[in-house]
């Protein structure tokens, strides 16, 4: 297909992929729409364009580059490690900007090396923006997951909560809020009155009356045959809400959590700030420090600057298939963020790989780069 | 100009919709017979009565095809994206009542709130393999209530277009979002509306298109202020 409206430089970003020793891959612009709706939710479905196959199977245009590369790779059933990269056009409703545009990026599947391919990945985003921006300061934001929901379980919240900060995070209002709701004494879960029932008989309290109970109740109102919450499920969530209800945090453990959301360094600075933190506050998070500062110095070993690279605590996706390392890349004072990244080990397997492949990759926007070239070109 | 207002077009919706109107002087009488779908009202020649299904009055509202429209707001919000922008919600009109809901089963001991329900679909993946299904005709509604105001982002909605309520039991959906006027088909079916599971109280709205040649009309004015009386 002759793309007249691909960027000018296009060709030399692809030779500074393949330079980078990928392998350039292309995929269909029209895809099933079912795993982009379950990767993403349903609240994707008003942001791409939809439409049907003559069979009824729902289609959409290629909202983006990472689940199609990942599928196809596991259609070919090629071996790992692969480095792949695409360059394409990509379709979504925005706010603002155009409704087609392009995308370019590489996908680092399969590497046994975290640290070092979540390097790489960060050295290469950089590499190739560089190359589009010369002279042009660049500033990467870098945040962890895995810090983060090691940060969780070493305060010794209860699981019920845990989930629910380790699901929120990325999301600032909503953790914001939940740690509100975590400090206010007086919140308690909301029990109905059949509970309120169960309560007084005392089958409550024996985790199998309960279970018999429920098993019992759904066999009498026919929802056994096709339920998809079992006895088992319904009850152990119960007595872990009823086990939330009567825990009062304490002050000192939200204050943690506060501090570590507060956490904002250069990541030259970040492994010891962080050590400094954990002693501080008595956590025992060796496993994700000891990563975290492997990864930093395998990007320091990249070559790369890690003193210009600011790390911030509370920096996350709030998709759950994210799991390590996040960054964006923007370049001197304009906001427009111009590579994202992130490490997504649980997207191959949720995707139908058979066995667990980790994955790590960035694209990048090339429309704002665009824009960021013609505005240096101003300047 | 002629103003056109849209009135259901059969059973109690028609009836109730009348009645209002003949108490603020509008006294509506088909063209032709009974089951026409053109109407006017006795001795006004300036208004014109289109006979439409509810579904379509909100549709023909959100386009400006017609200056007026009696449906449930559950229909427009539900119809139309940035409602409260293209059309005004002139007066209630106390008749028509449902509430949009979210529905769990009953024995579904440990959801209560929207937050439980969050609590679980976020953890639906990992222990069933698929996400959390919804059951509803309710789409728009749906993802702004559970993404707008709960940050649940991750369910999947199972269209359906009726008999919502059998969907936990037949294992089509896990949980619904549907309307209910008394409660009694979800009780019938087992489920439980959440206690901050209320997306709508919806009734019967006299709903106006936003068109620019409605500012100053005397008709427009007049046709309000005589339904608001008529309340």
């Amino acid at each position: 297909m002759p793309l007249i409206n691909l960027p000018a430089f296009a060709p030399d970003l692809l030779a500074d992929f393949a330079g980078l020793g990928t392998e350039r891959v292309d995929t269909p612009v029209i895809q099933p729409a079912e795993p982009f709706l379950d990767m993403a939710g349903e609240d994707l479905r008003r942001r791409i364009f939809m439409t049907e196959s003559e069979t009824g199977e729902s289609l959409c245009l290629r909202p983006e580059f990472t689940i199609p590369v990942c599928l196809r790779h596991i259609e070919s059933a090629t071996g790992t490690p692969r480095r792949y990269a695409y360059l394409g056009e990509v379709f979504r409703q925005r706010r603002e900007g155009g409704s087609e545009f392009y995308q370019a990026g590489i996908e680092d599947l399969g590497e046994g090396d975290v640290a070092g391919a979540d390097a790489r990945a960060v050295h290469d985003a950089l590499k190739v923006l560089s190359n589009r921006l010369p002279g042009r300061t660049l500033k990467v934001v870098l945040g962890d997951q895995s810090v983060f929901e090691a940060v969780v379980a070493a305060c010794g919240l209860p699981g019920g909560w845990q989930k629910r900060l380790i699901h929120a995070f990325g999301n600032q209002d909503r953790l914001r809020g939940l740690l509100a709701e975590l400090s206010e004494p007086a919140s308690k879960g909301v029990f109905g009155a059949e509970v309120e029932r169960l309560a007084i008989l005392g089958i409550l309290d024996d985790a199998a009356k309960l279970e018999s109970h429920i098993d019992e109740t759904m066999q009498a109102t026919g929802y056994s045959t096709n339920a998809s919450r079992s006895p088992a499920e319904i009850a152990r969530r119960l007595r872990e809400k009823m086990e939330l209800a009567s825990t009062r945090l304490d002050a000192g453990t939200l204050e943690t959590l506060r501090a570590f959301l507060s956490i904002e360094v250069p990541l030259s600075e970040a492994p010891q700030a962080l050590y400094d933190f954990a002693r501080g506050h008595g956590l025992a998070i060796e496993a994700a420090l000891s990563a975290f500062e492997a990864r930093a110095q395998a990007l320091a070993s990249a070559g790369v600057d890690t003193a210009a690279i600011a790390y911030r605590s509370a920096f996350g996706r709030p998709l759950d298939y994210y799991t390590g390392l996040v960054f964006e890349i923007t370049a001197g004072d304009d906001p427009a963020v111009l590579a994202g990244g992130g490490r997504f080990d649980r997207l191959m397997t949720l995707l139908g790989a058979k066995t667990r492949i980790p994955a790590v990759g960035f694209s990048l926007w090339l429309d704002r780069i665009e824009q960021a070239i013609e505005q240096g070109a101003r300047a | 100009m002629t103003v056109t207002i849209a009135l259901p077009s059969k059973g109690r919706m028609k009836e109730d919709a009348s009645a209002i109107f003949q108490r603020a002087g509008y006294t509506i009488v088909s063209v032709g017979n009974d089951r026409s779908y053109r109407g006017r009202v006795e001795g006004r020649d300036d208004i014109e009565i289109a006979f439409l299904s509810a579904s379509e009055i909100s549709r023909e509202i959100g386009n400006g095809s017609v200056d007026f429209g009696v449906t449930g707001e559950d229909l427009v919000r539900e119809g139309l994206a940035q409602a409260d922008e293209r059309v005004e919600f002139c007066a209630r009109l106390g008749f028509g009542h449902a509430d949009v809901v979210v529905a769990v089963p009953e024995i579904w001991l440990d959801v209560e709130t929207m937050a439980d329900l969050g609590d679980v679909a976020a953890d639906f993946r990992a222990r069933h393999g698929r996400r959390l299904t919804i059951a509803t005709k309710y789409w728009r509604l749906t993802q702004q209530f559970f993404s707008g105001n709960h940050g649940i982002q991750l369910y999947r909605i199972v269209e359906s277009l009726g008999a919502t309520e059998g969907a936990p039991a037949s294992g089509s959906a896990d949980i619904i979002v549907d309307i209910t006027s008394t409660g009694s088909t979800l009780n019938a079916n087992h489920l439980k509306i959440l206690s901050d599971g209320v997306i709508l109280k919806s009734e019967a709205c006299l709903v106006r298109a936003r068109k620019p040649g409605h500012d100053g009309d005397p008709v427009v004015r007049e046709i309000v202020a005589a339904v608001r009386g008529a309340l």
